[in-house]
This record gives structure tokens, C-alpha cells and sequence, in this order.
């Protein structure tokens, strides 16, 4: 099933390099079944988790697995547990928000779908994927058609900088995860790149703490400019204002997942010395994420840039989840990633109808929108609120789930966290919404109408629906994630008792806790 | 059976309305847009009902409490391990939130009722009603909350759902400022609560009343922590009940309708404030603990500054949202003084008042059209005399002038504080209750006697009997609120169910006061009299206001609410937010983004510039390359 939902927009792209490019609409239609159906498969896959049965590794479900490069024990081996279930619905439905979303470009429409169908696929495979080979190249798969869509289809002044930009720091973001996966595999010494396989051998042969203390930080800094870790985020709000809409929900959206998710997946279980050692440094690098673009987002007047922050700082909040190295944390860590995907697909979608309709993204020249777009505007709105932690929205479970998570190793922290949680992020959402859907209509916007045409309209709610669902009951992620995360952390614990209940032995009140030593 | 049916009843009491504010917002093309206030009115009226059945199915079984019913919201690892997280969504049905429960929709329901007449015809009528019934729903939400957590995010949709009504109007900038600044003043608040809440969760290790109270029974390792949990937990509090510093919000938030007002800021919102702090007493009250101490004195100080406020306040809403923070610092007071029967008893009864003063506040509005300077009133008395009359019984009540029901809540409050030997918030609260009389008295002969004073005040017309109803209902209860046996129930409830409930009669309830503590209700009676004369001296038939003569710059600083408003904004905003932020910014784009990303973009011209020296295309050059390359590669693969 996985498989399916794989290759599915991969083989339609494939189709649709033999179709002759006058045939834009039926390109269009192509692309919307195979992303639409995929979407469906995923949310089969989601729901049939619970009762499928286990695939031979007896930890992963729907697990298919055949041999790629023997020589170097690497195959295409793909399986999802707990942990990437929601990520794969999520990535699948915001491909399919996306490709709807895509009526905006104009020309080039069939090199366009090609390259969304082709990091639709591999965003898929990349967050499936149980081998590390296959994992890295599925992510490249995905990461080159958006510097190409940024390059060409680009929007504003800025577009040839951001491209540049954004191709160069992924690609050296890419290149040192890379490096640190090759280390991995080399240190590791099970001669596979196949994650059930290491997994299984590191619990026998536990690599040597000085290996591990030196491949955790080269998959943190390349992970971390994948996500834009603090202080490596400079290129997200440019690259995203500039970039075609599709792209930036698919980017910001699923793909900048991909970073964090490797940390979960492969540096929690395969490096947990390290992890321990380094988690300190991270938890203290995310306050750079979430305090400091909190109050560069403050400062910005458009509107593209203020979600680029926005973003950015809220991926402070997974990492603070993931550097708890708990099963609270962690687990609340998975939840904003999902969370967070719908989120940001959903306000760089809106943001990019907005620019389209109104011919600007600066805040100051728009002004009164929920009048003159009372869907839009609505829609606009509680993603806003939603961006500033808004319950009832899977955003707020899963940040509340991360401050209870950490809040023991890192009752400062959380702290800080928490004021820009519910303070710094309302100040600017609230900011925006007044000088957006508030206040008086100015004149260029006094003729803006909104689009009747249902489709157009789709998927936003298709993104608004996943948000509301799972924040008002968040038990429908949460039951599968938690046995993922357990299994990731079991080798971070091993002893499985570090530090009991306060309530049952209460030994220390944490306020006067120093700071875990990283 | 019948069990199952009451129990699911608190459940259809808190979804009731938030069904009807998904149907109003969903079913618009199939005529729900229309019936918006019927189907909203029949929302709070049925939850009206169902608490109704409830309280008295508790008070004829004669159970402390209903059974708790709740189900797992979210559950993180095994239950008994260590690292698991359990949050329950549950209701409390006990006397406590029943009664606040009957408060809530009973206000909440004539109030409702009368937003169908000051509304009609405005263009968003039917968002008005989602928004109420989303309103309503929230705070139900928090009333009936069994643990900190549910009610910390039926806390955030209240400040949410406040933020959508005050801003109902948000074309006009000061109402899109005014209810984004309430809300953020709120998330001050709720970051303070929330972290509370952390801090109780990792000593006590849960989240829920009961299982705390519990636990705080036991030997425990709280007392330490328990005056800085327990302040954690008034700043959410402070946030919503608009305590001193976060007072600013409350009188901005007037730019709402005259209805949203009338439910926000008296009856519901500002009083889950002072809910909250009854509801988690008994971990503020908690052996060692110095919080209560602190709240009181913020209670009081809030008391006074509120009251001083309002007395140089010319605009008729502006009076009352004062005056309410003035009320709330009371309740706040009295939690402070180990009496939260006396803070549940006056907000009670002050809900009641509050919403008819605030109604009938409306009333005038609409009958001057839209005119809210009182100064531009006068001798309304005659033309308006429905709204004459409910209006000045809310204004006696809230005086508490003896026999109408503030007399009697205030004075609770006045002789608990003498009790537990607080003799500052004593002074403080007989000085404000004289300074309430002042202030209210000025609002009312300015008003109601004396001369027209601009010519909308001469032919003012009586609102529609749809407004009219709702105020002369909340007359009844503001007048006889005193007798209910509102304070024996809470007593009986906040002394864990050991005390007698309803063993006074009527009669002895209607002089309780002067027997139980005559020193309090002495000097409220003098502070009473002593306001009322200043009043009438200065304002009886006054065409312009002779205090600002008299008292010079205290008089401009009083009006100018003491400058709270522009220290906030020209100091304290400035140097803690914009200053960090620009810092932020600079360093964003000038040293990050510019030195270090140019940098390394720098570093890769110059690489490729080197490389392009390698490919010069001669022959000889690429076939050194390839040589020098395999070579390299065999000695890697031969030499190991």
C-alpha cells in the first residue's frame, strides 16, 4: 500500500513527460487525480494502522522491503510506525491542498506538475522509508524540484537571491546530513543502511561514545539547516515570500519535516549517548528559534516573511519536545510536526491567494479583508489563531504536550518557551489580523471579491478540517504516536528508570533544579 | 438509569451552545443566518434548563456532588509508569459550579434576548449570535471543568470569544485595537497560569481537582513551592478578573456592543477570574503558603484605583467598566481574606446588578443614539422611566444600600475581612465603598436629573419592550438577591459539606448582617451615607463638573486613569518587546542573514573561481587529473 502511494504521482509524472504541453488542462486534471487519490491511500493507511498486522521486522506496519544495492546493503525498504503514520497523511494531504492550489501558475504548467508530482513523491517516500540510503536520496528527490520551481516560477524582486540562497544552504545542509549518515553507516559496522537492521545491532554492539559525540553534531547542523535550526533559518522567510504558493506549502509544510524527522528516527535511537549529551545544546538552540524569530517575526510588515518566522520559530517547539528525550516530549514533538504541516500549508496557501488577488503582500497597503473576503478572511483568521496556540487546534495538544514534556529537565526554558508561546506569538498573529482583516477597507482593496468557485475553496478546508480534528481530539494521533516514540526512546533509556514520578518520590521541586549539564 | 440521564445532562448544558454557534456559522445558506438569535436563544435556554434540573436534583438528593464524568482527552504512555501524561475532559457538578452554572446561562439568557432588539439590523447579526453562543460555551467550559488543564483551554477560548465580540465591530480601529489588546493582556495572564499548572502537575503529578485535593491532603512536597504556584495560578486570574497590573484591558473592551459588555465584563468572563481562585482554593490556602495575603492586597489596591478612576470618568460605559474592576478587586480582596464564600456570594449577586446597570446603560445609548458622554445627558428620569427605575435599583444595589442584595454580599466581604484580622483590606474596603456610592450617585443625578443638556437628550425614545424585559427581570433578583440563601449554600459548600445549609429563616436573613457583625455593617451603612452626600452636594443639578476646580491634578490624573495606559505603552511595551525585537531584526538581517551568509556565499565564488582555473580545457591538464585521481584512489585501496 505504501508502495502505491509512492509511486503513484512518481509514475504520473513519468506519464506526463510524454503528454504534449498544450494539454495544460488535462496535465492539471492528471495531477489532481494522482495526488487526490494518493491523499486517499494515506488516509486508508491511517486508518487501517491500528489493525494491520506487522510486517516482518514485527515493528513496522504495512512494511515491504526489497534489496536496491546489495554490495552495500541497501534496499528499498519502506514500513510506518506510530511515529510517521500522521506524517505520511499529512504530507499527502497537503500535496493534494498544493496541486489544487496550483491554478495560480500560468506557464510552463507541464515541467510545473512534473516537478510538484515528483516531490510529492518523494516527500512520500522519504518520510516512509526504513533505509537510510534510500531516505537521503528520496529527500533529495523532493528538495531539487523546489529550487528549480523557486527559480522559475518565483515570485517578487527578490527570487534569483532566494534561489540562490536556498540552494546553497540546503545543499550544504543536505551534504553534511549527509556525511553524518555516511559516518553512521561506517561506524556503525553492520555494513547495512537498512534502519530495522542498525537498530537491531546497535542494541547487541553500542557504538563508542567518542564515534557517537562525533557523527550527533554533523546530522544536527544538516539536519538543523534543513529545518532552520537557529542560526541557520536566514533562508526560509526569504526563500518561502519568493517561491511559487504550491511550493511553499509543500516546503514549509511537509519537506522541512524531513530534518526533524531524521533526528527522531535515525540520531535518537542510533546515537543515544549523544543525543543525552547534546540535548542541552539543543533545548537552549531552539530559545534561538522560538525567542529570537518570535521577535524578528514582530518586526516584519510582510505578510510572507511574518509566516516565514512565524515557521521557523515554531519549529523551536519540536525541538525542544525532541531535546526533553522523553516520551511526553517527544510525542508532543510529532504532534506540532503534523500540526505544524497543515498549519503552515494552510497560511502560505492563503497568503498566496491573497497576493494574487490583491497584488501585494505588505501588510500596511491591505487592510479589512474579512469584509470583502468573509471565506478567506474567516479561514485566514483561525489559522492565525492557530499560530498562536489557539486550543481547540492540534497546535495548541501539541505545544501544552511539549511544555509538560520538558518542563522537568528544563523548567527555563520552558519558561521562555511559554511566554513566546502564548505572548510573543499572539502580539504578532494579533498584529496581523488587525492590520489584514481589521480595520477599514483602504481603496485598492475596495474592489477585491472573493472567488465563487467552490474548488478554490477546497483546500483550504481540506487543511482547516486535519487542524480542528486532531486539536479537538488529539487522541487520534496521540494513541499511535506514543508507542513510536517508546520504541524510539528505548535506547535513550535503556534502564527504563531514570528518574521516577515526583509524586511518588519527590525528591527535588524542580523550580530550583539546575539545568541538566549537556 | 435516571443517574445516566443527569449525568449526560451537564454534558448537554455545556454542548448546547456550541452546537448552536456551529449551526448559526455552518447552516448560513440554509436559513440559519436568519433564525441566528432563535436558535442562540434556545441554546442558553435550554442549558438554563438543564442546570435548572441539575441543581435541584443535588439539592433534593442532598449529594455533595454529582459523579464526575469524564473521558481521556489525551493519554501519553502506559498509566502507573513514570513519563505519563493523562488529560481528562470532565465535568464537575458540585454546588459550586452549579450555582455559577445558573449565573452564567441565566444573566447570559436575558441577555441574549435583549442583544435581539439592540442589534436588529445591524449586518452581522447572525455573526454576533455564533460568536455569543461560542461565548457562552467557553465559559460553561470552565465552570464545569474537573482539572486545570480543561479549564486552562476553556480559559483561552473565553479570551478568544471575548476577543471576537469586542472586536464585533472591527471595522472601527479602536475596536480592533481594543480587543486585540484584551486579549494579549490576557496571554500575560495565561502564561502565568499555565506555568502554575506545570508547576502543580510536577509536584503533585496531576492535573484534576479531586486527585489534587487528595494529594494535597497527604504529606507532600508542595509547601515549598506553594506560594509561588499559588501566585502563578492568580495571574491567570489577574489576566481575566483585570487585577492590578493587567487592569488596562477591561475598560478598553467597552468599544463592544453595550450587550457584550453587559456579559463579558459582568457577569461571566471577568468573574472566572474569581471562580478559578474558589475552585483551587484549597491549594492557595494551603499550609505555608503566603499567596492569599498577596492576593488580597492586589484585590484591594485594584478596589481603590478602580473606584478613583471612575469617579472623573465622563463616559456612561466607561463608569461602569470601572467600577466593575473596582467590584472584582473585592471579590479578589475577599478571596485574599480567607472568605471565598464572600467573594462567590458578591460576585453572585453583583452579576445580577452588574448586568442591569450595563442593560440599562444600553438602554440609554440607544435612547440618546449612541451618545455615551453622561455629560451630554440629563433629566433622562422622565422620559426613559422604565429604564429610570431598573437603573436606579441596579445603582442602590450596587452601592449597597441596606436590604437590595449588594448590601448584603458587600457586607459578607467587609466582616470576613474583619474576621481574619485584616484591618488594612477593611479600610480600603469601607473607603471604596464609599467612594462606589460617590461615583454611582454622580453617574445618576447627572443622567437621570437635572436638565437636558444637549438636544438628543431632549427627545430621547424608550427602547423596545425586547430590552425592556430583560431589565426589569434583573431588577428582581438585584433587589432581593440578598435573600436567596446564596450565601448558605456556598458556605456550606466551601466548609466541605459539614455545615447546616438552610437552617435560617427569611427574616432572620434580612437583619444577618447587624447580628453577625455589626461593626462591618455599620460602617458600609456610614461609608454609604457619606458618599451619597458628597454626591449630592457637588451634582445635584450641576451643568458642568465642579471636581476638576476643586482637586486640581489629582482630578486629571484620576481621569487620566492614573497614566497606567501610557506607562504600558511608552515605557514598558517599548522597552521589553519593540526593543528586543528591533535588536532581533538588526541582528537577523545584518549580521546573520548579511556578514555570515554573504560570507559564505563568498567563500563559494571564490571556490568556484579556483575550480574554474582547473577547468581550462587543456588536454594535458584533465589527463594529470585522472592520473593523479586513480593513483590516489589505489593507494586508499592498497595501503590499508
Amino acid at each position: 500500500m505504501l508502495t502505491y502511494l509512492i509511486f503513484l504521482p512518481l509514475l504520473t509524472a513519468v506519464i506526463l513527460c510524454f503528454v504534449p504541453r498544450n494539454y495544460a488542462f488535462l496535465m492539471r486534471l492528471a495531477s489532481l487525480a494522482a495526488t487526490g487519490v494518493t491523499m486517499l491511500l494515506a488516509l486508508a493507511v491511517f486508518l487501517r494502522f491500528d489493525s494491520a498486522p506487522l510486517g516482518p521486522s514485527s515493528a513496522y506496519k504495512f512494511e515491504q522491503q526489497l534489496n536496491w544495492i546489495r554490495s552495500l546493503g541497501i534496499s528499498y525498504h519502506v514500513g510506518v510506525d506510530g511515529v510517521n503514520v500522521g506524517l505520511v497523511l499529512m504530507g499527502a494531504i497537503v500535496a493534494f491542498a498544493a496541486t489544487c492550489c496550483a491554478w495560480e501558475i500560468r506557464n510552463r504548467e507541464k515541467e510545473f506538475y512534473i516537478l510538484l508530482l515528483i516531490m510529492t513523491g518523494g516527500i512520500l517516500c522519504a518520510f516512509a522509508s526504513l533505509d537510510l540510503f534510500l531516505f537521503y536520496f528520496a529527500h533529495e528527490l523532493a528538495l531539487v524540484p523546489t529550487f528549480i520551481m523557486i527559480g522559475v516560477w518565483g515570485r517578487g524582486v527578490d527570487k534569483n537571491l532566494a534561489t540562490f540562497q536556498i540552494t546553497l544552504y540546503l545543499s550544504i545542509g543536505a551534504l553534511v546530513a549527509l556525511a553524518g549518515l555516511i559516518a553512521l553507516y561506517l561506524r556503525a559496522g553492520a555494513q547495512s543502511f537498512d534502519l530495522v537492521t542498525l537498530t537491531q545491532y546497535a542494541a547487541v554492539h553500542p557504538m563508542a561514545v567518542r564515534d557517537q559525540n562525533f557523527i550527533f553534531p554533523l546530522l544536527l547542523v544538516g539536519f538543523g539547516i534543513l529545518i532552520s535550526l537557529w542560526p541557520f533559518h536566514t533562508w526560509a522567510p526569504l526563500g518561502y515570500g519568493s517561491a511559487p504558493t504550491p511550493t511553499a506549502m509543500l516546503h514549509a509544510g511537509v519537506l522541512k519535516k524531513f530534518g526533524l524527522y531524521g533526528l527522531i528516527r535515525i540520531a535518537l535511537p542510533l546515537l543515544p549517548h549523544a543525543a543525552q549529551a547534546w540535548a542541552g545544546t539543543i533545548a537552549w538552540l531552539c530559545l534561538g528559534n522560538i525567542v529570537y524569530c518570535g521577535f524578528v517575526a514582530m518586526r516584519q510588515r510582510d505578510l510572507n516573511w511574518l509566516i516565514g518566522y512565524s515557521s521557523v520559530a515554531h519549529m523551536g517547539f519540536i525541538f525542544l519536545g525532541i531535546a526533553s528525550l522523553n516520551i511526553i516530549g517527544v510525542t508532543g514533538a510529532v504532534l506540532v510536526m503534523i500540526a505544524h504541516g497543515f498549519l503552515a500549508a494552510l497560511t502560505f496557501g492563503l497568503a498566496g491567494y491573497l497576493q494574487h488577488t490583491t497584488g501585494t503582500s505588505d501588510m500596511d497597503k491591505m487592510g479589512g479583508l474579512l469584509r470583502r473576503l468573509p471565506f478567506l478572511g474567516g479561514a485566514l483568521l483561525l489559522a492565525l489563531f492557530a499560530g498562536c496556540g489557539l486550543p481547540g487546534f492540534a497546535n495548541f495538544a501539541g505545544e501544552v504536550t511539549v511544555f509538560f514534556g520538558a518542563w522537568k529537565q528544563f523548567p527555563l526554558i520552558t519558561v521562555l518557551a511559554v511566554w513566546a508561546a502564548l505572548v510573543i506569538g499572539a502580539v504578532y498573529m494579533l498584529r496581523a489580523i488587525r492590520s489584514l482583516l481589521h480595520g477599514p477597507v483602504p481603496e485598492r482593496c475596495a474592489q477585491t471579491v472573493e472567488d465563487s468557485w467552490p474548488l478554490r475553496k477546497l483546500p483550504y478546508v481540506l487543511l482547516l478540517v486535519p487542524l480542528l480534528v486532531f486539536g479537538v481530539y488529539p487522541r487520534l494521533l496521540t494513541d499511535k504516536i506514543w508507542p513510536g516514540a517508546e520504541t524510539v526512546l528505548a535506547s535513550v533509556h535503556p534502564s527504563e528508570q531514570p528518574s521516577p514520578m515526583p509524586a511518588v518520590t519527590p525528591k527535588s521541586t524542580p523550580i530550583h533544579r539546575a539545568e541538566a549539564k549537556p | 438509569m435516571e443517574d445516566h440521564f443527569i449525568e449526560n445532562l451537564g454534558w448537554v448544558a455545556l454542548l448546547l451552545p456550541l452546537l448552536s454557534a456551529v449551526a448559526i456559522t455552518l447552516g448560513g445558506p440554509f436559513g440559519a443566518r436568519r433564525a441566528a438569535a432563535k436558535i442562540s436563544i434556545g441554546a442558553v435556554a435550554l442549558s438554563f434548563v438543564a442546570s435548572l434540573i441539575l441543581f435541584l436534583y443535588l439539592h433534593l438528593t442532598g449529594q455533595p456532588a454529582l459523579a464526575e464524568t469524564s473521558f481521556p482527552w489525551l493519554i501519553i504512555g502506559k498509566y502507573g509508569e513514570l513519563n505519563n501524561l493523562q488529560f481528562n475532559l470532565g465535568l464537575q457538578l458540585d454546588t459550586l459550579s452549579l450555582v455559577m452554572m445558573l449565573v452564567v446561562t441565566g444573566v447570559g439568557l436575558l441577555i441574549h434576548i435583549y442583544s435581539q432588539g439592540y442589534l436588529a439590523g445591524d449586518p452581522g447579526y447572525s455573526r454576533y449570535f455564533a460568536c455569543l453562543s461560542l461565548f457562552t460555551f467557553s465559559m460553561l467550559g470552565i465552570v464545569l471543568a474537573d482539572n486545570f488543564l480543561m479549564m486552562f483551554i476553556f480559559w483561552e477560548l473565553v479570551g478568544i470569544s471575548s476577543y471576537l465580540l469586542i472586536g464585533f465591530w472591527y471595522h472601527k480601529p479602536a475596536a480592533a485595537d481594543a480587543c486585540k489588546k484584551a486579549f494579549i493582556t490576557n496571554r500575560i495572564g495565561d502564561f502565568g497560569f499555565l506555568l502554575g499548572i506545570l508547576l502543580v502537575w510536577s509536584v503533585l503529578g496531576s492535573v484534576g481537582f479531586a486527585s489534587l485535593k487528595l494529594e494535597a491532603a497527604h504529606p507532600n512536597h508542595f509547601g515549598p513551592v506553594a506560594t509561588i504556584a499559588g501566585l502563578l495560578i492568580f495571574c491567570g486570574a489577574m489576566g481575566k478578573s483585570a487585577q492590578f497590573p493587567l487592569h488596562v484591558w477591561l475598560p478598553d473592551a467597552m468599544e463592544g456592543p453595550t450587550p457584550v459588555s453587559a456579559l463579558i465584563h459582568a457577569a461571566t468572563m471577568v468573574a472566572a477570574g474569581v471562580y478559578m481562585l474558589c475552585r483551587v482554593y484549597f491549594l492557595l490556602s494551603f499550609p505555608g503558603s503566603q499567596a492569599l495575603e498577596i492576593i488580597g492586597w492586589i484585590g484591594g489596591f485594584t478596589a481603590l484605583l478602580a473606584a478613583l478612576i471612575a469617579v472623573q470618568q465622563n463616559d456612561i460605559k466607561r463608569i461602569l467598566a470601572y467600577s466593575t474592576l473596582s467590584q472584582l478587586g473585592y471579590m479578589v480582596m475577599a478571596v485574599g481574606s480567607h472568605g471565598p464564600t464572600a467573594a462567590m456570594y458578591h460576585l453572585t449577586t453583583h452579576a445580577f446588578f452588574k448586568a442591569l446597570l450595563f442593560l440599562g446603560a444600553g438602554a440609554v445609548i440607544h435612547a440618546m443614539h449612541h451618545e455615551q458622554d453622561i455629560w451630554q445627558m440629563g433629566g433622562l428620569r422622565k422620559k426613559l422611566p422604565v429604564t429610570f427605575w431598573t437603573f436606579l435599583t441596579g445603582t442602590l444595589a450596587l452601592c449597597g444600600v441596606p436590604f437590595f442584595s449588594g448590601f448584603y454580599s458587600k457586607d459578607s466581604i467587609l466582616a470576613q475581612a474583619l474576621k481574619n484580622g485584616s484591618y488594612g483590606l477593611f479600610i480600603i474596603g469601607v473607603l471604596v465603598a464609599a467612594l462606589t456610592t460617590f461615583y454611582m450617585a454622580r453617574l445618576a443625578l447627572v443622567v437621570f436629573w437635572g436638565s437636558a443638556r444637549s438636544s438628543a437628550a431632549e427627545h430621547p425614545h424608550e427602547a423596545p419592550g425586547v430590552m425592556l424585559w430583560p431589565l426589569r427581570i434583573l431588577a428582581v433578583p438585584s433587589v432581593i438577591g440578598g435573600l436567596l440563601f446564596i450565601e448558605a449554600t456556598f458556605e456550606h459548600f466551601f466548609a466541605g459539606g459539614h455545615g447546616e445549609a438552610g437552617t435560617i429563616t427569611w427574616a432572620e436573613q434580612l437583619l444577618e448582617p447587624l447580628n453577625a457583625s455589626p461593626a462591618a455593617a455599620l460602617s458600609g451603612i456610614f461609608a454609604i451615607m457619606v458618599g451619597g452626600a458628597f454626591a449630592g452636594a457637588l451634582y445635584w443639578k450641576a451643568a458642568s463638573d465642579p471636581l476638576p476646580l476643586r482637586l486640581g491634578w489629582f482630578a486629571r490624573a484620576m481621569r487620566n486613569r492614573f497614566y497606567f495606559d501610557e506607562l504600558y505603552e511608552r515605557v514598558l511595551i517599548p522597552a521589553t518587546h519593540e526593543l528586543w525585537s528591533r535588536i532581533a531584526q538588526a541582528i537577523d538581517r545584518w549580521i546573520i542573514g548579511g556578514l555570515a551568509v554573504r560570507g559564505a556565499s563568498g567563500a563559494t565564488e571564490f571556490a568556484g573561481r579556483a575550480l574554474r582555473l582547473v577547468q581550462s580545457g587543456s588536454l594535458q591538464t584533465y589527463a594529470f587529473l585522472l592520473v593523479a585521481g586513480v593513483a590516489a584512489v589505489i593507494y586508499c585501496l592498497l595501503a590499508r
